[in-house]
């Protein structure tokens, strides 16, 4: 169940990225908006 | 992925990062970013488990997972959701910028 609200604070989350760095939601909390992209496979 | 490309700049002057998240392996990523020399963060989800965390949907009909862009404000709050009922369903970059925009205006 998504826990994605508009107005709400997003969820945090920790991903490791394609070098293997975790990267944080939070990392960019007052440093700049996110454009989250949910992809479904690469055509 | 490649609309989001041509307008890169644009974003990154209107303060917002681009974050893509898919449940692909690591390997499939990285040979896509550097195939089509895409300059956003990627992060391979194959457990799926932030793609579920943030609602993206499953389309058993139309064979898996529908796009979805969210966007969090620096403040860390949710101020777009859009879930696409197809493949083809996504914004266009003019809203997004246009978003960024009011967002940034608000925050002066």
């Amino acid at each position: 169940m998504s826990l994605v609200k508009l107005m709400l604070p997003a969820p945090d989350f920790s991903l490791a990225d394609v070098n293997g760095n975790p990267v944080s939601l939070s990392d960019f909390k007052g440093k700049s908006h996110v454009i989250l992209v949910l992809n479904r496979g690469f055509t | 992925m490649a609309q989001l490309r041509r307008d890169y700049e644009k974003f990154v002057a209107a303060g917002a990062q681009i974050v893509v998240i898919g449940p692909e392996s690591p390997q499939a990523f990285s040979a896509y970013f550097t195939k089509e020399k895409l300059p956003f963060i990627g992060l391979p989800d194959p457990t799926h488990s932030v793609l579920k965390l943030m609602g993206q949907e499953v389309n058993l009909f139309k064979l898996g997972r529908m796009p979805g862009q969210i966007i969090v404000d620096k403040a860390g709050f949710v101020r777009y959701i859009h879930y696409g009922h197809d493949m083809t369903d996504i914004p266009a970059n003019e809203d997004i910028l246009s978003l960024l925009e009011n967002l940034n205006k608000e925050s002066i």
